[in-house]
């Protein structure tokens, strides 16, 4: 019973996170960025241009540690950003591999999944 | 494995033991007796639904074996034996057939991943967005001569984005006139853009004039708006605005970033306007005068813990005529600061205006008038009271304000209230004292309310 406490609280530590934020290779980020970013407030990096996409699987993680805020306000936030600025919101990809797909093939995409992926993008932030 | 079938064993053992008790228990009543047929009963239908368990455990546990590379046979013979039904050649062709199935539904998981995650809005369409409104009062919500029940306005948009780069935006606006009655049908935004970066994005066609907060964050949909109409002197041009809401002609934005603070910019130059009929009209077919309007904004957002504070200054010129007044041309100078603080709680808006006007030929000179607004704004959950008083000071004499219908000096005090029924629906009410302090002076009261929907 002991070692198998153990191990639990070991596993705890070595720390899988909740959520990783990722971007395609050539997209140099900060992690602090990465709000305005889905919030269409920053939409260059250097000079490629951004496309994020949502990752339904993984949202509800991203809007409340990152985004700070629930889906009404988010989706509330994108229709003023669209009617004002005549930006369209993120797509958004269904599943972590369709998100990781995404951000591999499309130069300048960024999103989120709750699983460390694999090669072929890189690892802006972990939650 | 193993474990399993040291729980079957176990299980048996108990049931074995359940027996043992029962067989030694004192002999049972008559009505008990039948009850413990059917509980035996139920034991031994149990047992021999874990005897097949653990069949099936042993025989999985042989398939392994036998599937792991360089596996020795099973060492136990009795163990073969108890597996009923398998053929000795089945297992590595099930696990082959296993291995192949797996195969192909990996392949098709990725090939449907990779679908998917490649489409694209642009493949399935332009998606159209809208707001509408009605309204009951006991005014029209711009004029004070008609009561009852109105219909507003369904507001169209799209913001198609026609490659990288190359944004467009319209807003097509049905509505009906608030003085006729009848219904009327405007490209109240046609402009097409490139962002080159991220500090500049030009934009070519009819666009809202860059002043202040209030002109370019809240269009012709009043869902987005927390107060149920705009401040009288920010209205539209039918709709008794004094100001020039519309530009057709060139709009280059951008921001800057310096730290946590944003510093954004907008200059832009358009066709020279007319007041005709007693409206502002931005001439979106193009100018018969050579004349243009031209002016800009600078707005700093400060970021850290007033990022939720915007402050700016804005600049207007240009020579607007009075086509129904001889010699009613007037260079319009309009100097504006404004300040917006949006939070989790409060929406607070300020803005005011002072206009330095100078009448070209009929000789009157100079003229000074001021405008402004002030609107305090509480989220309260699904509630938000709102505080609102306006004021304007219009010189008269000044030709731009005279030919203007609703040029009239005013100030008006509102209190009102939005109720968020859902994401999409907001429902609002506002009283309102509204004072014409010129030419016919007069007040009145409203109490309106409008229910205000977006899609």
């Amino acid at each position: 019973m002991l070692s198998i406490l153990l191990l639990l609280a070991f596993s705890g530590a070595a720390g899988a996170a909740d959520l990783y934020v990722i971007c395609h290779p050539g997209v140099k980020l900060l992690a602090t960025e990465v709000r305005d970013m889905f919030l269409g407030e920053k939409q260059f990096a250097g000079s490629v241009m951004l496309q994020p996409a949502d990752n339904n699987a993984a949202q509800p993680v991203f809007l409340e540690k990152i985004l700070n805020m629930g889906a009404d306000k988010y989706a509330t936030a994108w229709t003023k950003k669209s009617f004002r600025d005549g930006l369209n919101p993120p797509p958004v990809k269904g599943t972590d591999a369709e998100a990781v797909d995404y951000v591999r093939r499309t130069s300048g995409a960024c999103s989120y999944v709750s699983t460390l992926p694999g090669p072929g993008v890189v690892l802006i932030a972990s939650l | 494995m193993s474990h399993l079938r040291v729980l079957c064993i176990g299980l048996l053992l108990g049931l074995a033991a359940g027996f043992s008790h029962a067989a030694e228990a004192p002999r049972p009543q008559a009505g008990e007796a039948e009850r413990l047929s059917a509980l035996e009963a139920r034991l031994d239908a149990n047992a021999q639904t874990i005897e097949q368990l653990c069949a099936r455990v042993r025989e999985l546990e042989l398939q392994l074996a036998q599937a792991r590379p360089g596996a020795a046979p099973p060492a136990s013979a009795a163990a073969q034996a108890q597996v009923a039904a398998v053929p000795a050649a089945a297992p590595p062709a099930a696990t082959a057939e296993q291995s192949a199935r797996l195969d192909r539904v990996e392949s098709d998981l990725a090939q449907i991943t990779a679908a998917s995650s490649a489409s694209s809005s642009a493949d399935r369409g332009l998606a159209i967005h809208g707001f509408a409104d009605v309204g009951v009062g006991n005014h029209n919500v711009y004029t004070p001569d008609r009561h009852g029940a109105t219909v507003g306005s369904i507001d169209f948009y799209l913001a198609p984005q026609l490659g990288e780069r190359v944004k467009g935006l319209v807003e097509m606006n049905v509505e009906v006139e608030h003085d006729t009655g009848s219904v009327g049908i405007d490209l109240e935004r046609t402009q097409l853009g490139y962002q080159f970066s991220e500090a500049a994005t030009l934009w070519l066609g009819r666009f809202h004039t860059p002043y202040g907060y209030y002109n370019t964050a809240f269009h012709h949909g009043l869902q987005i708006l927390t107060a149920l109409r705009r401040p009288q002197f920010l209205a539209f041009e039918d709709q008794g605005g004094i100001m020039p809401p519309h530009t057709t002609g060139l709009w280059l934005t951008g921001l800057a970033r310096e730290g946590e603070a944003r510093v954004q910019y907008d200059l832009f130059v358009g066709n020279g306007q007319h007041i005709v009929a007693g409206s502002l009209n931005a001439e979106p077919a193009g100018s018969f005068s050579r004349q243009v309007v031209f002016g800009g904004r600078l707005g700093l957002r400060p970021g850290g813990a007033w990022s939720d504070l915007q402050i700016g200054l804005s600049a207007f010129s240009g020579r607007i005529d009075a086509d129904d007044v001889a010699l009613g041309e007037t260079r319009v100078n309009i100097g504006g600061l404004y300040a917006f603080y949006d939070s989790d709680r409060w929406e607070n808006q300020f803005e005011m205006y002072f206009f330095r006007n100078q009448s070209l030929h009929n000789g009157t000179g100079t003229h000074h008038s001021t405008a402004g607004f002030a609107q305090l704004g509480y989220r309260a959950g699904l509630f938000t009271p709102y505080l609102r008083y306006e004021h304007t000071a219009l010189d008269q004499s000044d030709v731009y304000f005279a030919s203007q219908t609703y040029g009239t000096s005013y100030h008006r005090e509102a209190l009102g209230l939005r109720f968020d029924l859902n994401l999409k629906t907001a429902l609002k009410a506002e009283l309102a004292q509204t004072h014409n302090t010129d030419r016919m002076p007069y007040s009145f009261s409203d109490l309106l309310f409008q229910a205000a929907v977006r899609f």
